[in-house]
């Protein structure tokens, strides 16, 4: 069975002031099955977002693009697709929750006219049915009485609220694949958990193919089942929810779990690892996380580790991978 | 937001009533005795103290004010001592003329602006954004008069298409009304289509990086309603406020314009009234297109309150 979606070798490059390139998304490959979820995780500035902008075709025109690698979506590879193709797509089998549920709708026009609008772009329905439709989806979101909600400006909702409506714009026309990149991180704990709660439960429903992007392993353990941890454009660590809690092999993803006291608690962001992410800009010929490593040696200074296979779907770009339990356990102390 | 707006109601009146003060201030400034301009050649004395009482030139500066302002309190803009003329009739006159020209500038003014603006910030950086500021840049830098006198040589003089000066009531003849209007309305319009398009294409600059720009887009929806509907519809506010003052300026009169190609409007009345030292047409005239103004500015504020959900509370 071939994956819903298969990103290989991705590298997303944005132009710099002086002329050149840079990789945000240095040649990332990672698959989601039909009805998973997948789960990456990285600190802020890492790529989740352009990964996730690459794969919805939504990278900034003329700033941003796709300079390698492929994105298979239902077997078809996207970047062959006309314009016209990838705009039924989107919204439509692949619809995105974005990070800023403040200013991601259109202060202009009613929060009925931005669903109706999503809704009629890819269904054949009359105004009258497609209202209709956005009422029943504000309902699924649970927005309290969404008869007289749907007619209001964004103005008038919280950022909670506001991120339940993108939720219904995104899953109105039951997409295959839904992108939440950091659908939480703008709110409050109490809504934040509402919101992954609402979320849990309307996966449930739809069947649809999660990407879930955060820097809150507290949320990739609650929803996740597959992990991607990201780390300065690349994916250093890859394996299943369970795995990678219980034997985590790169030293930074050993680093991020140390960083939440319990698993299941939400916690908002991840400081506790010492130093910086360097920015893709900079030019590292060995491990970018050696800066910061407690384990760097010689070697990962001189070359940058591949991403291998461990076994069991989970794989580890270190050179020290797979790590010896004494090590892990003085790290996490 | 109502509370605002009957506030700006509110406060037009100290407003108007602080322009006729600069208005007269001004005024003052002129340099010459209205009285003796007006009595002629023979400077006959007592033709210059009977026009000086008539026109209160004898007392002081405030009790002249206030003879004025008791006048307009009552709708009463004085009368023109050269044409012997009620004010008021004269705007009424003019007004048709000016106003016409006015929504004809802004009419060219908007079709060419604004579409300029909306392909040169959705092509940003390629030969349509260059070619369309270069020629914004010439709009701006072009005098009015110079456009005018060159138009008048390539379509009156050598061409023979239209009529170099003449204006003629629409009412008489729509087509030869046109074909007067057409020359001195691209002139001015001209150059605020060249405004109007640095404005809108700033603004939807600004408005196609927003995050709603990027959802619309994320829905699937064709380019034609992102820009045009998601993000046209952000960026049209300031435009709607500038484009209600660069038709107060146009309702004002344009000096230049007019004079070039003989446009019986305003601008010609204020010039002439000013030569004649015709004190109660040029404080009638201004205080009339002053007015006309901040009307116009309390409008575009109701519009922008109008498209704008956020303020409406
Ligand atoms: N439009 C752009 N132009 C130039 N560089 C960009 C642009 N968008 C993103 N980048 C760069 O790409 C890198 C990755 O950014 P990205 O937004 O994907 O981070 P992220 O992992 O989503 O972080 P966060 O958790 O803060 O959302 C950053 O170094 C950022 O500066
Ligand atoms: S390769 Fe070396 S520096 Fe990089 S994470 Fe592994 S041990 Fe640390
Ligand atoms: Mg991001």
């Amino acid at each position: 069975m071939t994956a819903l979606l298969e990103v290989s070798g991705l590298r997303t490059s944005f132009k710099l002031e002086s002329g050149g390139e840079f990789a945000a998304v240095d040649g990332i490959s990672f698959s989601v099955e039909a009805g998973r979820t997948l789960g990456i995780v990285g600190e802020s500035g890492c790529g989740k977002s352009v990964t996730s902008l690459s794969i919805m075709g939504l990278l900034p025109k003329g700033q941003g693009r796709i300079a390698a690698g492929s994105i298979r979506f239902e077997g078809r590879d996207l970047a062959t697709l006309t314009p016209a193709e990838m705009r039924a797509l989107r919204g439509n089998r692949m619809a995105m929750i974005f990070q800023e549920p403040m200013t991601s709708l259109n202060p202009a026009f009613t929060i009925g006219d931005q669903l109706i609008e999503g809704i009629r772009c890819h269904r054949d329905l009359s105004h009258a049915d497609a209202r209709a439709h956005a009422i029943e989806m504000l309902r699924r979101v649970r927005i309290p009485s969404p008869e007289r909600r749907i007619d209001e400006y964004p103005h008038k909702l919280s950022g909670g609220m506001r991120q339940r409506v993108m939720i219904a714009m995104a899953l109105s026309c039951e997409p295959r694949l839904l992108i939440a990149d950091e659908p939480t991180t703008a709110l409050d704990v109490t809504i934040q958990a509402q919101v992954l709660d609402l979320m849990r439960t309307l996966r449930e429903e739809t069947g649809t193919a999660i990407i879930l992007i955060t820097h809150d392993l507290g949320v990739i353990a609650e929803l996740a089942d597959e992990v991607v941890v990201m780390y300065s454009g690349l994916i250093v660590e890859r394996a299943n929810v369970e795995r990678l809690f219980a034997l985590p092999q790169h030293p930074y993803t050993i680093g991020l779990l140390g960083s939440i006291p319990q698993l299941h608690l939400v916690q908002d962001r991840l400081n506790a690892i010492e130093g910086q992410v360097p920015t893709p800009m900079t030019e590292i010929q060995g491990c970018r996380f050696a800066p910061r490593c407690p384990f760097a040696a010689d070697r990962c200074l001189q070359a940058a580790p591949p991403l291998v296979d461990l076994g069991d779907g989970h794989s580890a770009a270190c050179w020290r991978a797979p790590l010896e339990a004494d090590a892990e356990i003085e790290l996490v102390a | 937001m109502l509370h605002y707006l009957l506030k700006r109601l509110a406060a037009i009146v100290p407003t108007i009533f602080f322009v006729t003060i600069i208005i007269f201030g001004l005024q003052q400034l002129l340099p010459g005795d209205p009285a003796v301009i007006l009595a002629g050649e023979d400077q006959d004395p007592n033709v210059i103290a009977y026009l000086q009482k008539k026109m209160h030139l004898d007392e002081p500066l405030p009790v002249r004010y206030g003879y004025w302002i008791a006048g307009v309190v009552h709708g009463d803009l004085g009368e023109s001592l050269r044409i012997q003329q009620p004010v008021l009739g004269l705007i009424e006159e003019k007004l048709p003329v000016t106003l016409e020209l006015a929504v004809i500038a802004m009419l060219i003014a908007l079709v060419i602006g604004i579409p300029a603006g909306i392909v040169s910030a959705v092509g940003k950086d390629t030969v349509w954004d260059y070619a369309a500021n270069v020629i914004a840049l010439w709009g701006l830098s072009t005098p009015n008069f110079w456009l005018g006198i060159l138009m008048i040589l390539l379509f009156s003089v050598s061409l023979g298409w239209l009529p170099a000066s003449g204006y003629v009531s629409p009412f008489e003849d729509l087509q030869a009304n046109l074909a007067a209007m057409i020359m001195p309305a691209f002139v001015l319009g001209n150059a605020i289509a060249a405004v109007l398009m640095r404005h809108t294409r700033s603004a939807m600059l600004q408005v196609l990086n927003a995050d709603y720009v990027r959802t619309a887009r994320a829905k699937g929806l064709d380019e034609r309603s992102v820009v045009l509907k998601h993000a046209l519809r952000n960026a049209l506010t300031p435009i709607i406020t500038l484009g209600a003052l660069e038709f107060g300026t146009l309702l004002s009169g344009a000096v230049l314009t007019e004079q070039v190609f003989s446009i019986p409007g305003f601008g010609k009345l204020i010039v002439d009234a000013v030569f004649n030292r015709d004190y109660a047409v040029v404080q009638g005239v201004v205080l009339f297109t002053s007015s006309v103004y901040i009307v116009l500015n309390l409008l575009a504020d109701l519009a922008y309150f109008l498209v704008n959900p956020r303020l409406r509370g």
